[in-house]
């Protein structure tokens, strides 16, 4: 067998050479002998390796636009085998590869080994380095969630201060005036096209130099010489197993790289900051204001940029060696004092009480920490949707646009919440659902057409309370309703009461009331029939066939989604309050949708969303990727 | 691999000289259009979003009875059509506005809420004395300007935008419906003037 394998390898000798390529690949002269300082170079081929791997699979499931970035990578992380831990370590090892360079770099400046002849490689090590931030800076865009869209929203907008060219090299970068498909496909092309290759091109000839130049050995020599093969080789490859361990580790315990709610031009993601490594970069811009800011973003980064490519004819004398490992210092203490204090402005609130003295900062921080807590939540909800309802050809922002669950506090905010409240009293309210005005002047909305609700109203301690018709400056405080509820309801069975309060609620298309429509009929339909004729509900409310005109709003289909869609258009109307509405505004009452107020797609939303007629996950199953 | 007995040795030999001259710049010349065309080609491609030019569109915002007369701000997006390379969306919130109406004034006051520092959302909290950008700490008056002046981050005070009052008249002829539109121009951020973006 091994004569076969020897008389094949001869053969591709004679005709490739492949026994000198070997060779010299292997058999490099180790001055002192393999030591573990020496690993990193090759730690970080392997490190740039494992992306070029799991890039070209990531690549096979991705897709760059609008409406299927973000929808690939979720399908990558929830759906796809083994994706979460694919997106996992191409995720983390980025973020080793930016912890490795900076470990290496500062090596070649701490042992001077940027001397000659090797000041061309140093150069060519900081051009690599470069790119690599390239790579971290187009890759975070690429899932096309809240946090990379902003942030890189505000890295691009920064980009275009750069002197004379800046908005041209903006508009090139992201494909047009706006951010779009075009900024998708050009950063991908940028990610997976031309910065790796880039790389390969420059990391060849590194390698190549570095060969050429032979390693730069501490000295003093520990041990006699050895070869790179298998003593050094051994120990790069025990590291490159470490890091890939500590990656491991990141990828499977970590909880998985984070992916927000998709990207929505229109939802401000206030807690937009830069991956970890840049947060440097944003804080040090804090301090230039104005237009001081190209000082900031430009002329003093570009300076020290400059230093470093100088660093090797800077560093020809022991002084000017001092000078960069002082500089080298300076910039690791100045990333590391920056850092801290981004991280520490934006969790302050978290670690520190709120007084006089710090409230501005106190704000700040808290504003910054719920916002990042909302997109959170946000992202869990669209994920549950995705994973449920699977995403429409518009893509999963019409899942987030189109669920009464997310956009119906955000529309009641904006247009019921300067009258009405939304607070659930309960112990398992949802915090994400609680909706306090100021002042209200209207009743609470929360749990319409259920039964609570309903015998809440019919209650006569609760009926004149401030969630009902007692209200700041109600006119129905001492109207007829409540009057009547206090005189009469009293005097009702209690079980007669309850079937009133069945029958009234079954008339709403709240999820539990349509459940119970079906399965207490007996009960409802004594209500109906006590409503009709018995108590005197239909003195002056219409309720179906049954109508004295008597002033009070209809209650055939009471909270049904109908019957709140028309109130709000206009409450107003006959049916309802007709001359006695003194507050409620129209919110649609044209058939011409632009001269209302509201349109109907809101319309529905809300009224979904006070009636809870949204997607509810099963517990637990909300967002964990499918291990 | 050698060549060197093959090479003319002198200049004596001038007409070679000359030919190996000519021969060079053929080959340069044949090598660099062969790889620069395609080159060309793709680049001026790339460049096509300089080509393209940027207009702003008016777009109704609200209707004026949902900005009272109180100087408070209050948000409203700013929803229209929008193409996007080969996708149009017929209705899309392309961004967002404060409008601000004083007790005064029939017209309200409308405000970009794209900050003019670096392009996030400037937030605003009703009650607050200030607008607030969560990114970088730009804070801004009622009014839009500055709140501390020359020495916020932003370069510049918040974008005002043109606004227009159009009078609608409804299909039952009683009240009028007035609307607010706004002029929806996008500003270059990070400069002192506030310059649309072409």
């Amino acid at each position: 067998m091994s004569s076969v394998l020897t008389k094949f390898v001869d053969w591709l000798d004679d005709r490739a050479g492949v026994r000198t390529i070997l060779r010299e690949m292997f058999y490099e002269r180790v001055p002192g002998g393999a030591r573990w300082r020496y690993v990193w170079g090759s730690t970080l081929v392997v490190v740039f390796l494992t992306q070029m791997i799991t890039g070209a699979f990531l690549w096979m499931f991705y897709s760059p636009s609008a409406q299927t970035a973000w929808e690939s990578v979720f399908y990558i992380q929830y759906e796809v085998s083994g994706g979460w831990l694919l997106r996992g370590i191409h995720h983390y090892m980025a973020h080793a590869m930016v912890m490795l360079m900076g470990l290496h770099f500062a090596q070649v400046v701490w042992d001077g080994a940027y001397r000659a002849p090797r000041e061309l490689n140093f150069v060519i090590g900081l051009i690599l380095m470069h790119i690599v931030f390239a790579l971290a800076l187009t890759g975070y865009l690429l899932p096309w969630d809240q946090k990379g869209y902003w942030a890189t929203n505000v890295s691009t907008n920064i980009a275009s201060l750069a002197p004379v060219v800046g908005p041209e090299m903006r508009k090139l970068a992201v494909g047009g005036a706006d951010y779009g498909h075009h900024t998708l496909t050009r950063f991908f092309a940028l990610h997976a096209g031309i910065l790796p290759w880039t790389l390969v091109l420059f990391l060849v000839a590194h390698v190549a130099l570095f060969r050429r130049h032979g390693l730069h050995a501490k000295q003093p020599s520990r041990a006699a010489d050895a070869m790179f093969w298998p003593d050094q080789l051994l120990k790069d490859s025990v590291a490159a197993l470490g890091v890939l361990g500590a990656v491991l580790m990141y990828a499977i315990y970590g909880g998985g790289p984070e992916l927000t709610a998709p990207a929505d031009p229109s939802n401000p993601y206030n807690a937009a900051r830069p991956e970890w490594y840049f947060l440097f970069l944003f804080q040090f811009l804090k301090w230039f204001p104005g237009e001081l800011e190209v000082w900031g973003a430009f002329v003093i980064p570009g300076l020290i940029v400059t230093l470093l490519f100088l660093m090797p004819w800077i560093g020809r004398s022991r002084a000017g060696h001092l000078f960069n490992v002082g500089l080298l210092t300076v910039i690791l203490g100045g990333i590391a004092v920056l850092t801290a204090q981004a991280v520490w402005a934006d969790h302050y609130a978290a670690w520190f009480p709120r007084s006089d003295a710090n409230a501005a900062r106190f704000d700040a921080s808290q504003a910054f920490l719920a916002a990042e807590e909302q997109a959170q939540r946000e992202a869990q909800r669209v994920i549950a949707l995705a994973r449920a309802q699977k995403i429409p050809p518009t893509g999963a922002l019409t899942l987030a646009r189109t669920d009464p669950y997310l956009q119906g506090p955000k529309l009641f905010s904006q247009h019921c919440a300067s009258c009405h409240s939304h607070t659930d009293d309960g112990e398992s309210a949802d915090p994400d659902q609680q909706i306090v005005p100021p002042e209200p002047r209207a009743p609470n909305l929360f749990g319409v057409g259920t039964r609570t609700w309903v015998s809440n109203i019919l209650d006569p301690k609760q009926v004149n309370d401030s969630d009902h018709f007692g209200y700041k400056g109600s006119p129905f405080a001492d109207g007829t309703m409540v009057d009547w509820v206090q005189s009469n309801v009293g005097d009702i069975a209690p079980d007669q009461l309850e079937k009133v309060i069945a029958a009234l609620a079954a008339e709403s298309d709240h999820p539990g009331q349509m459940a119970l429509r079906k399965s207490d009929t007996e009960k409802i339909a004594a209500g109906v029939q006590l409503i009709k004729e018995e108590i005197g509900c239909t003195d002056c409310h219409k309720f179906h066939e049954v109508d004295y005109e008597g002033g009070a709003p209809d209650l055939t289909g009471y909270m049904s989604r109908r019957w709140l869609l028309s109130f709000i258009r206009n409450p107003a109307q006959e049916r309802f309050y007709g001359e006695n509405n003194d507050r409620m505004p129209a919110f649609g009452p044209h058939d011409n949708p632009s001269l209302n107020q509201l349109d109907d797609q809101s319309l529905e939303l809300i009224v979904d969303w006070l009636l809870t007629r949204w997607y509810k996950p099963e517990r637990g199953a909300a967002a964990a990727p499918s291990k | 691999m050698s060549n060197k007995n093959n090479q003319p040795s002198d200049r004596q030999e001038s007409p070679d000289n000359r030919r190996n001259f000519v021969a060079a710049a053929a080959t340069v010349l044949a090598g660099a259009l062969a790889l620069l065309t395609p080159f060309c080609a793709g680049f001026i491609a790339f460049l096509s979003p300089l080509f393209r030019k940027n207009s702003s569109s008016k777009v109704r915002v609200a209707l004026l009875r949902q900005v009272p007369a109180d100087g408070q701000p209050r948000s409203f997006p700013v929803t229209t059509k929008r193409i996007d390379a080969w996708t149009k969306y017929a209705q899309q919130r392309i961004g967002s506005v404060y409008l601000i109406r004083q007790s005064s004034e029939e017209k309200p006051t409308a405000f970009t809420a794209k900050c003019p520092h670096a392009g996030c959302f400037i937030g605003y909290t009703p009650g607050d004395a200030l607008f607030r950008c969560p990114c970088h700490t730009s804070a801004f008056k009622l009014d839009g300007t500055r709140s501390r002046g020359d020495d916020e981050v932003a370069p510049r005070d918040m974008d005002q935008l043109p606004v227009e009052l159009r009078r609608v008249a409804t299909a039952a002829g009683n009240d009028d419906v007035v609307e607010v539109w706004v002029e929806f121009i996008e500003f270059q951020t990070g400069r002192e003037e506030a310059i649309p973006t072409a």
